[in-house]
């Protein structure tokens, strides 16, 4: 016993502040989530029990829960394939054949750092604003734009087009999986007469594949959780014509603009299903068509 | 005579061949500098489009394409300074303290977390591992609201304890994830050879793996920052009195103010805005791209 | 200084057993040297002696003071490792003072200390460089200054070696045998190679699978191995086996091993039906001996001080030779090779050794 205790006592005094962190600020916000998602709550009374009644409420009648939940989607769908395409392509780019890349490199991660910031949302709210930027370049070739952010049948193309923007991230990790691809492979391959389409399919994808997967995970995860550009965008409201009402920006706003703490604990839980769910169809189908080299890790 | 001739057919031949393979691989490279020059262009276009308009008059920021101004103008920054109701000197200062506190909270608490799970053996060290790494997947939005009810009744709400505290006790796994993988790769003999040498586990920690750590805690100090510099949720929740406001929460004042059409203000605090992070990415890029490289994420 | 006691000690991974039942007492300056094949446990004992893995069963006990409990910052031992494991961030002065101030001793001492092994290791030059700017001996030079500067009452050495080139090998091993005559503390060097453990060790203890085969001086080590795997273990060229059948007639006892003639054998202590007869090539002579057979070189290895004959006999078998270098042999060359009585280590169908009942005193 006191052996034991001596054996881990270091440990689990530097783990302190995280176990803290993690029963404070993790599981017990969980657990309490799930309570207050069977409950009404306002903030002003006490939590009232009503079972079933926020998700019976949300999955039956809630138009714009519905709403929210194609929203974001529809964005998941396409703003996560878009950015690791560009990622991918641009990432081939500079793997071979360049000396100096560090620039490139830079210019291109450049935007993925600012883009959770305000500023950049502001910028953008301009960039597609109907005397906007776009239109003004779109006028030069003759063409005649839409008011992109206010029409909301462009409205959400534009948080695609500044997910597409902010392709640095999955760029660079995709960099680092070409450089571990061994070149002797496409000498080889180029020796047989391989032509490159089929390098690309028959050699860089399937090696690449963990890398790939481990980027949808993770940009799959993060376009869910979309939140300050959509938010600041749309004006805090999901606005126009609740065509850029995405999930997290309903939840924010039943919780913190009308005060129903329940019914958004309810949808918080309902997003936390879905990436679950999610995450989990990535790991269970991984099997059948990502490769690791290396399986002992 | 003739073979020799032949010879020098071929050799000429091989020789042609060489060239005209270099001669491609050249072109390819002169294409590629320039399309990627030109996707640089675009990516940066809208930068340097806020830049150059945060320094024009207000009617010529829209309705041109060009990025110089007729005539530079420092108004929209002297002004902007002073448009909101209180001064952005203040914001910045907010700013400055919540990030401040925060890195450093982040870089304390996730170096011991990690500095455990990468180098101590404990009872329970997988599973404890394995629900960190769940953390990581949890949307801030599912603990948001018990969070927002706890601070609340703490009387924390209008105090910057909720966007601070959470990072002395390991809030954001991410960078425990981080330092774990950097500290794994430290050869273990190290910690062994300390130890013998009559290290105890916690000046293992500041006299052998930190010190050797500085990239990896370089890394998730830059992250930090910015990450908390930028951070626009948890403050707009926390805080509604303006004279608490951070940066990103008085820019969306302007917005709100969108009716007095001061683009140009906004435009110039946006750029001040994003000056601190464009300072630090440029002067770490490097420890950046690597961090991500060994992380293999964000 | 200290002696060292190991009683049943025992180390487990899970159901993966590790090391089993092990006894040992190590004598008080005593430089005894653990070695064996990968995976025998060799290094997993050293690292369970200096604190650094947990004693699954038993104890282990140093100058008398049980350890099993004691982390290893406590142990008072010092350990050089195959890497060596400088700190990368600390100049070799502060590498070698590192331990001293953590045990803080007063900062003259240190000094003192740390100028004193810097001398006997002749890497004062080198005080103010970084780990990575030293060659790989010098390297060396400083893990060895950094565990004598804390004069501890013991030493451990993990395959200290192998990561030098074959020449510094030869010279660091002359170097730490001279080291371990100036301090005379007990050290436990662990090694994969039989040459270091020959050379420098008091004693040496040959690990298998966990479980020590042989405890002894090197001489009886090669002498007198006690079992197969040592016989086999120990020596280069690699001795030769025999498989022999055993025969009793009247009162006298012969073999019968395929390829060579029938022949008496001295009494032994106890026989089974099946033996195995050893010989070291060393003890093989072309030309002569007690028992002799005609083979046929199959390949010749010259090594300059004597030459290394393959040589197959008519049943397919081939023994290692090793002749003192002179004669010119050819491949194909038929010869006649044989050996003397006295030279054969006997061993029997469990592998142990079997001793002659009378010439005991020859086999010295």
């Amino acid at each position: 016993m006191k052996r034991f205790f001596a054996r881990n006592a270091p440990a689990y005094v530097f783990l302190l502040p995280w176990l803290v962190g993690f029963f404070l600020l993790a599981l017990g916000p969980i657990l309490a989530s799930l309570y207050l998602s069977f409950t009404r709550y306002d903030m002003v009374s006490d939590p009232r029990w009503i079972g079933l009644g926020n998700y019976e409420y949300m999955f039956t009648r809630d138009r714009r829960f519905w709403k929210a939940l194609d929203v974001t989607f529809t964005y998941v769908v396409l703003a996560v394939p878009a950015r690791l395409i560009v990622a991918l392509g641009v990432a081939m780019l500079l793997d071979r054949g360049l000396r100096t890349i560090g620039l490139y490199r830079a210019i291109f991660y450049l935007p993925s750092l600012l883009g959770a910031s305000i500023a950049i949302a502001i910028l953008w709210r301009q960039l597609f604003a109907e005397d906007g930027v776009v239109n003004q370049v779109l006028a030069l070739v003759g063409i005649q734009g839409a008011a992109w952010i206010t029409d909301p049948d462009t409205s959400l193309y534009t948080l695609v087009i500044l997910a597409m923007w902010q392709f640095g991230s999955p760029m660079l990790i995709f960099l680092a999986g070409l450089r571990g691809i061994p070149r002797d492979l496409y000498e080889a391959a180029e020796i047989d007469g391989t032509p490159r389409w089929r390098q690309f399919t028959r050699i860089t994808l399937p090696l690449l594949a963990p890398v790939i997967f481990f980027n949808l995970v993770l940009q799959t995860i993060e376009a869910f959780k979309t939140f300050s550009s959509a938010f600041i965008i749309s004006n805090g409201t999901g606005a126009p014509a609740d065509s850029l009402l995405f999930y997290t920006v309903y939840l924010f706003n039943e919780a913190f603009k009308f005060f129903r703490m329940g019914y958004a604990s309810a949808l918080a839980w309902v997003l936390l299903v879905i990436i679950a769910i999610f995450t989990a169809i990535a790991f269970f189908t991984s099997k059948y068509w990502v490769h690791y080299e290396n399986e002992r890790d | 005579m003739e073979v020799s001739v032949e010879m020098e057919e071929a050799a000429k031949i091989a020789h042609e061949m060489r060239l005209r393979r270099d001669k491609r691989a050249r072109n390819g490279r002169i294409l590629k500098h320039i399309f990627l020059i030109g996707v640089s262009c675009v990516m940066l276009y809208p930068l340097f489009w806020l830049l150059a308009s945060s320094f024009k008059p207000e009617n010529e920021i829209f309705g041109s394409l060009t990025l110089w101004p007729s005539e530079f103008r420092f108004d929209n920054y002297t002004e902007g300074w002073n448009a909101l109701p209180q001064s952005f000197t203040l914001f910045y200062v907010n700013s400055a303290i919540v990030t401040a506190l925060s890195v450093i909270g982040n870089l304390i608490s996730c170096s011991f977390a990690a500095y455990a799970f990468a180098r101590l053996s404990f009872t329970g060290r997988r599973f404890l591992f394995a629900l960190m790494m769940m953390t990581l997947m949890i949307p801030y939005h599912v603990v948001l609201i018990p969070q927002y009810v706890q601070f609340l009744r703490l009387g924390w709400v209008d105090t910057y304890l909720p966007l601070v505290v959470p990072r002395f006790l390991a809030s954001d796994a991410f960078f425990i994830f981080l330092m774990v993988q950097f500290f794994r790769q430290l050869p273990r003999e190290l910690d062994e050879a300390a130890m013998i040498d009559g290290c105890s586990p916690f000046k293992i920690y500041r006299a052998i793996i930190l010190p050797l750590s500085l990239p990896a805690m370089g890394t998730a100090a830059i992250f930090s920052l910015i990450w908390v510099w930028e951070d626009f949720l948890a403050p707009l929740i926390y805080l509604n009195d303006i004279k608490s406001y951070t940066v990103p929460l008085a820019l969306r004042l302007f917005l709100d103010q969108e009716g007095k059409s001061a683009y140009g203000q906004m435009f110039a605090m946006s750029v001040l805005s994003l000056v601190p992070v464009v300072i630090f990415f440029v002067l770490f890029q490097k420890l950046i791209v690597r961090g991500i490289a060994t992380s293999g994420m964000k | 200084m200290a002696g060292l006691t190991l009683r049943n000690v025992g180390k487990r991974y899970g159901a993966l057993s590790i090391i089993q039942g092990l006894n040992l007492d190590i004598r008080d300056g005593e430089f005894l040297v653990l070695v064996g094949p990968s995976g025998c446990g060799k290094s997993t004992l050293l690292r369970m002696i200096a604190g650094l893995e947990d004693i699954s069963e038993g104890t282990i006990a140093i100058g008398g003071r049980i350890v099993n409990d004691l982390p290893a910052s406590k142990r008072e031992l010092s350990m050089v490792f195959q890497s060596y494991a400088l700190y990368p961030h600390m100049n070799v002065r502060k590498n070698l003072a590192f331990g001293l101030q953590n045990f803080n001793v007063p900062r003259q001492q240190v000094e003192h200390r740390v100028a004193e092994a810097a001398r006997i290791l002749q890497i004062e030059q080198l005080m103010d460089r970084k780990p990575r700017q030293l060659s790989g001996g010098q390297k060396q030079r400083v893990a060895i200054g950094r565990a004598i500067v804390r004069e501890p009452q013991l030493f451990l050495f993990d395959e200290p070696l192998s990561n030098l080139d074959a020449e510094l090998r030869v010279q660091m091993r002359a170097e730490l045998a001279s080291l371990y005559t100036r301090l005379g503390t007990t050290m436990i060097y662990v090694t994969h190679d039989q040459v270091e453990a020959m050379t420098m060790a008091s004693r040496i203890v040959v690990l298998r699978g966990g479980k020590i085969e042989q405890v002894g001086t090197p001489q009886e080590l090669y002498t007198r191995p006690q079992n197969l795997f040592v016989a086999g273990f120990i020596g280069s060229p690699k001795i030769n086996m025999l498989q022999a059948k055993v025969l009793h007639e009247a009162g006298r006892t012969f073999v019968d091993i395929a390829g060579l003639p029938r022949f008496a054998i001295p009494a032994l202590r106890a026989t089974s039906e099946a033996m195995t007869l050893c010989v070291r090539p060393s003890s093989l002579q072309v030309g002569d001996g007690d028992v002799t057979t005609e083979g046929t070189i199959r390949l010749v290895e010259y090594l300059g001080s004597e030459t290394l004959l393959h040589v197959a006999l008519p049943s397919g078998q081939v023994l290692l030779v090793s002749d003192s270098g002179r004669n010119p042999y050819r491949m194909g060359d038929p010869v006649t090779i044989g050996f003397d009585l006295f030279d054969l280590h006997y061993f029997d169908s469990a592998g142990q050794r079997v001793e002659p009942t009378q010439n005991e005193s020859l086999v010295q």
